[in-house]
């Protein structure tokens, strides 16, 4: 257990541990073995490991769920559904502002500065990312472009969905947290049955 | 028959290099014409384009169109610069197979007859053709992994890559099923006891047509595995646009209470954070050495001692010379301002005084010291003056007052 100390750390203070953020680790945490080895460990404090169901992306829940866990589940649920949009609408963003032909997946990179130079030419570009950096989830009081694009990558980095591999550097990377997003969104769709779908019409296809 | 068959060789050859010769003449004219997709007439002249047309490198598919590379100079030029968007494969099998048999029987016949020379044309006939049929399948091979190699980069958007991977998946079903036209039992049967057809045809074919066919199903292997992610892709982007409208149409949207069911999503399991504290332990001997230092670096806290004064004026009990100096100076001025007020009977500002006797107080300490000389009177002096503050707040929001100005008045008792 004393090899895994600082990645056990990470997972307690709620980090998502993917094969981006910690390569090592996410390869240790794959192992059957260890995983019980951590488990065992994190017994008394009410911890386990959890996955995403393609199992790219660990963190901890509960073991037990007694009320106090159910209450912090329940915010820590509406904060998850009030981060939905914001976050489905910069993944629009970033997908279009780059010109990309598919969403950003697990190991994406994403220049700061490509970003801001694309959106500042493009008056609708312009104005959709002015309307999400004043969303509640990002939360600017800056009119300013640069200011609105830095702050909406802090935030991103904050929550976990992007790894700035340099401090000083612009340029960011994107997480398995992602992957995670993506797992509520189709869960939440399947279980309420959402008229969403995410598979082309036998039209598209033909 | 052999002098006349050389004579159509040099005569082959002549025609051959000439033509191969105005490729080269015209590369850049032809390349252009390539990728436009037709030729510019302006660029040659009338000689050199019906030279082209008779070389059957340029035609005009239709009266009404513009000259174009004929077919077979295009997939060339597809072939040479692996070019996937045009590059041609041919998966035809059949008519390979029977052209090896005819030169098969045609050689056998030749040698029945004992006619050695036309039995060596028809063997080295044969063996190009094995050659083009094991080319022909190396060509796609090549093709097929260039084209995943490059995540078939050459065309733009997600569907078009979708659809290049199926029509790859379809070229490569074509060359299996034209590798399973080869019947190795044939061929042993067809090169029945002769060495050179046998080499040829069995040992040599068979060697590189099992390569091809490993290689074959490994591409498929591959080719499967893209366009899975493909798809993944292409479902991921429509779900989060979907998911995305759906929100912006239904704001109010509220999902159902998962984290209080009984069976709990493991997707909602996440707990809150702990983050681990740690602080001295004194009781561990051999960490003293350490944690005294930490101590000494620690930077020194130095009290800050509180004067007891008695009253407002605090003159007293500097000691300093020089302040005490000008503190003396401070309270003389003070007087004469309150003498003023006196003599002219009249409301007095405080900064106005200051300005006009063009003091070089401190107007905020000027202000103090006037306080302070009002709450140092008496009880029945302070009466004798009636002091008004000039007070604002410091905002709308914030509502500590602060005071701009003091006026003092000299109020006449009714003695």
């Amino acid at each position: 257990m004393l090899q895994h100390g600082p990645l056990l750390e990470r997972l307690l203070a709620g980090d998502f541990i993917c094969q981006i953020t910690d390569e090592d680790a996410y390869r240790h945490l794959s192992n059957e073995q260890t995983q019980q080895d951590i488990n065992h460990y994190l017994r008394p404090l009410n911890r386990r490991l959890v996955s995403n169901d393609d199992n790219t992306v660990f963190f901890l829940g509960y073991h037990e769920l007694n009320k106090a866990a159910r209450e912090q589940l329940s915010s820590q649920f509406s904060l998850t559904v009030q981060s939905l949009l914001p976050l489905l609408e910069w993944l629009q963003l970033v997908q279009e502002t780059l010109g990309r032909d598919s969403a950003l997946t697990a190991g994406d990179t994403i220049k700061l500065q490509e970003f801001v130079l694309r959106t500042e030419d493009n008056q609708s570009l312009r104005q959709r990312l002015n309307q999400l950096a004043s969303d509640r989830f990002f939360n600017s009081q800056s009119e300013q472009l640069d200011n609105q694009v830095k702050l909406i990558f802090r935030r991103l980095k904050e929550h976990g969905y992007l790894l700035q591999p340099h401090q000083d550097r612009q340029y960011y990377v994107v997480t398995g947290k992602i992957d995670y997003l993506i797992d509520v969104i189709r869960f939440i769709r399947d279980e309420e049955q959402l008229p969403v779908d995410d598979t082309p019409s036998q039209e598209a296809l033909l | 028959m052999a002098p006349t068959d050389s004579g159509i060789a040099s005569n082959l050859f002549t025609i051959g290099s000439d033509r191969l010769a105005l490729l080269g003449k015209h590369h850049k004219a032809l390349m252009q014409g390539y990728l436009d997709g037709f030729i510019d007439e302006t660029a040659f002249s009338e000689g050199a384009l019906k030279k082209l047309i008779a070389a059957r490198i340029l035609w005009r598919p239709d009266e009404q169109q513009p000259l174009a590379l004929r077919p077979l100079v295009s997939e060339l030029i597809a072939s040479m610069v692996a070019d996937e968007n045009r590059r041609q494969i041919n998966a035809d099998v059949a008519e390979k197979l029977e052209q090896i048999r005819n030169r098969v029987q045609a050689y056998r016949d030749a040698q029945f007859k004992g006619d050695y020379s036309v039995a060596e044309l028809q063997l080295q006939r044969l063996t190009e053709h094995v050659h083009d049929l094991s080319g022909q399948f190396e060509e796609a091979i090549d093709s097929l992994w260039h084209r995943l190699n490059s995540d078939f980069g050459f065309v733009a958007s997600l569907d078009d890559k979708i659809r290049e991977n199926e029509r790859a998946q379809k070229q490569l079903r074509r060359l299996l099923d034209g590798l399973d036209l080869l019947d190795f039992n044939e061929l042993i049967e067809l090169s029945e006891g002769n060495n050179h057809l046998r080499k040829l045809l069995v040992s040599q074919l068979q060697n590189q047509l099992s390569s091809h066919h490993s290689s074959l199903l490994e591409v498929q292997k591959r080719l499967v595995e893209l366009l899975a992610k493909f798809r993944q892709q292409q479902a991921r982007s429509m779900l989060i646009t979907n998911m995305a409208a759906f929100l912006r149409q239904h704001p109010k949207y509220q999902p159902a209470d998962y984290p209080n069911r009984s069976e709990l999503p493991t997707l909602f399991n996440q707990a809150a954070r702990i983050v681990p504290q740690a602080a001295i332990a004194l009781d561990n001997a051999s960490d003293r050495q350490s944690l005294a230092e930490l101590v000494r670096a620690l930077p020194r806290y130095q009290p800050v001692k509180l004067l007891d004064t008695e009253s407002a004026s605090f003159s007293s009990v500097l000691v300093d010379d020089e302040i005490a100096a000008r503190q003396q100076a401070l309270k003389t001025d003070v007087e004469n301002f309150y003498l003023r007020v006196i003599d002219q009977g009249g409301k007095l500002s405080a900064l106005g005084y200051l300005e006009q006797q063009a003091l070089e107080w401190d107007s905020e300490i000027w202000l103090y010291q006037i306080i302070a000389e009002y709450q140092a009177l008496p009880q029945d002096e302070k009466q004798m003056f009636a002091i008004v503050r000039d007070e604002a707040p410091v905002s709308a929001m914030n509502q500590l007052l602060l005071i701009r100005d003091i006026s003092l008045q000299l109020q006449v008792q009714a003695a």
